[in-house]
């Protein structure tokens, strides 16, 4: 019996990233605007608190503020994505194609991160204007930025088809966003966090983002990034080895 | 057609919802033989959806055994979808994309190369005849266009084993004959395998090499048309035409269903047939039609 033998990997990848970035083609002008107004409006609000406390602050608001939008548009968005997929029967014509569900994930998320960049853009650019924090913007932050997006897309494809409802998936993940976003130094000075917190936040891949961010966009690198950079990458590999061999499309 | 070659044995399947007291599948088995033709009839909420839910992988059962080439489905993610087209009964996937766009993505991430999947588009646009809509959003399609869409996104890149779940829902009648056909054809030119679900048991008929017959998730009738028909080949149909104020005088104890007001089915044994066309004034009937079971009566006759 004649059958073909699946695409290559990345001849799938760009296929799928096609067809999820052709989800928004029409929509792209919301997405960029309420991926840029919420972090521009915490950046404003939380920036009057912290202008105080002098540019250390100030940089933890700026990135957190970044990691905020990063959560909820990108984890936010893709677990909504993927909560939708499931409920519309969608996923079921990707399930009865000859790819692997890890390269879906990453194509989706590949075309939700293209969209959300004029955002990170103008938040990056606008935020140091307004909290007048002088940018030393690293090449390096061409990888990490992607690095800090990836594990997020993971979990959100994860949480978005784990759950019945779009409705419950998008509760759970408002509140994992929350947790990311208080429990680690991720908007706030880690010593203005009781210690416990600080701890904390090291099983939270939200404050390794921030870490990694700060350093490429100020300075100066130390071997912390090494550390962010390889707890990132393995929750990368985690969450896309859970999605790939774990996550069952089929239903109950 | 190689009789020994059953490209799917269902072994014993048996699905119950979460929640749920009912059996949507039960103790379900049967073979499809590769090259057959194999029709899924039944009432609705039988289980049929169900059923091939599970065949495509993409439900879990309860118990027993989907086996795709002797392979449990479920063991492999990549087995169904390298040998099966797949048409749900309702499909979202493609909103986002023209007509054009999701033929030409389908094939390719069916292995077609680039040129081979430009090719295939071109041949689904025409088999389907999709030309009008070939530039348009599959979101802004009517209900039928849809159906033809998903129909050729299923054929696309020329898979094995088509199954389909209600292809000719919503369709108008001339597009459901050339479903028919075109499936006749598929099967006939390339040996293509085809499940399909339907309510359109007349027009399915022609095509049918084996039916199934599935009432309460249970399969409770499977065979050749021609050899389940044996069951009611004593039975004739005879359907009757006439003005609504004059309905015609029939003998007593004949089983009769109204079909319409002016419009009514009687079975006949054929013992029957004299007597009951001597008692006929004709000059109240309009027209009149005798001729044996079909499908839709075996359909009937099992649900």
């Amino acid at each position: 019996m004649h059958t073909r033998l699946p695409l290559p990997l990345h001849l799938q990848f760009w296929d799928l990233f096609l067809i999820e970035l052709s989800n928004w083609r029409w929509g792209w002008r919301n997405l960029a605007l309420t991926g840029t107004v919420l972090p521009m409006f915490g950046i404003i609000l939380l920036g009057s608190f912290a202008r105080e406390l002098g540019a250390h602050a100030l940089a933890f608001v700026l990135v957190g503020n970044l990691v905020m939008a990063l959560l909820f548009e990108h984890m936010g968005k893709l677990i909504s994505h993927f909560a939708y997929m499931k409920m519309a029967g969608s996923l079921d014509y990707f399930a009865t194609l000859p790819i692997r569900k890890a390269v879906l994930i990453l194509a989706a998320s590949s075309a939700f991160f293209i969209l959300f960049l004029p955002s990170l853009v103008v938040v990056l650019a606008g935020g140091a204007w307004i909290l007048r924090l002088q940018l030393h913007l690293h090449p390096l932050a061409l990888f990490v930025i992607p690095l800090c997006a990836l594990p997020l897309a993971g979990i959100g494809a994860l949480i978005g088809v784990s759950f019945r409802t779009p409705e419950e998936a998008s509760a759970v993940g408002r509140l994992l966003t929350i947790l990311m976003l208080t429990i680690g130094p991720v908007l706030i000075p880690p010593d203005r966090l009781p210690e416990w917190l600080v701890w904390l936040g090291f099983l939270s891949p939200a404050t390794y983002a921030a870490s990694a961010l700060r350093q490429v966009l100020w300075g100066p690198f130390t071997a912390r990034l090494l550390l962010d950079a390889a707890v990132l990458s393995a929750c990368i590999l985690i969450s896309f080895w859970l999605v790939d061999r774990k996550m069952d499309w089929r239903e109950g | 057609m190689n009789p020994s070659n059953p490209v799917y044995s269902i072994s014993r399947l048996t699905k119950i919802y979460p929640g749920m007291n009912t059996t949507a599948n039960d103790a379900v088995s049967f073979d499809v033989e590769q090259g057959e033709i194999f029709g899924l009839l039944g009432d609705n909420g039988a289980g049929k959806s169900t059923l091939v839910k599970q065949m495509a992988n993409l439900l879990r059962p309860t118990s027993g055994v989907v086996k795709l080439h002797g392979q449990p489905v479920q063991e492999d993610p990549l087995l169904v979808p390298r040998y099966v087209g797949y048409m749900p009964q309702t499909g979202r996937a493609l909103n986002s994309l023209t007509v054009s766009e999701a033929l030409y993505f389908t094939s390719h991430l069916r292995g077609c190369s680039r040129a081979d999947a430009k090719s295939e588009r071109e041949r689904l646009i025409q088999l389907w005849d999709l030309h009008e809509m070939r530039s348009k959003l599959c979101s802004r399609l009517s209900g039928g266009q849809q159906r033809l869409l998903q129909l050729a996104a299923a054929m696309a890149g020329q898979p094995p084993i088509l199954t389909l779940d209600e292809p000719t829902n919503e369709l108008a009648p001339q597009r459901r004959r050339h479903v028919w056909e075109t499936l006749r054809a598929e099967n006939r030119q390339r040996g293509t395998t085809i499940i399909f679900i339907t309510h359109d048991a007349i027009e399915a008929e022609k095509i049918i090499q084996q039916v199934g017959i599935m009432h309460k998730g249970r399969l409770v009738a499977i065979g050749k048309p021609s050899t389940l028909k044996k069951q009611l080949e004593q039975q004739l149909r005879l359907e009757l035409r006439f003005q609504p104020e004059s309905p015609p005088d029939l003998p007593d104890g004949l089983p009769t269903q109204k079909l319409a007001e002016d419009h009514w089915l009687v079975r006949l044994d054929q013992h029957q047939v004299e007597a009951t066309l001597s008692a006929i004034d004709l000059s109240r009937i309009d027209d009149f039609q005798l001729h044996s079971a079909t499908l839709e009566d075996l359909y009937l006759h099992y649900t």
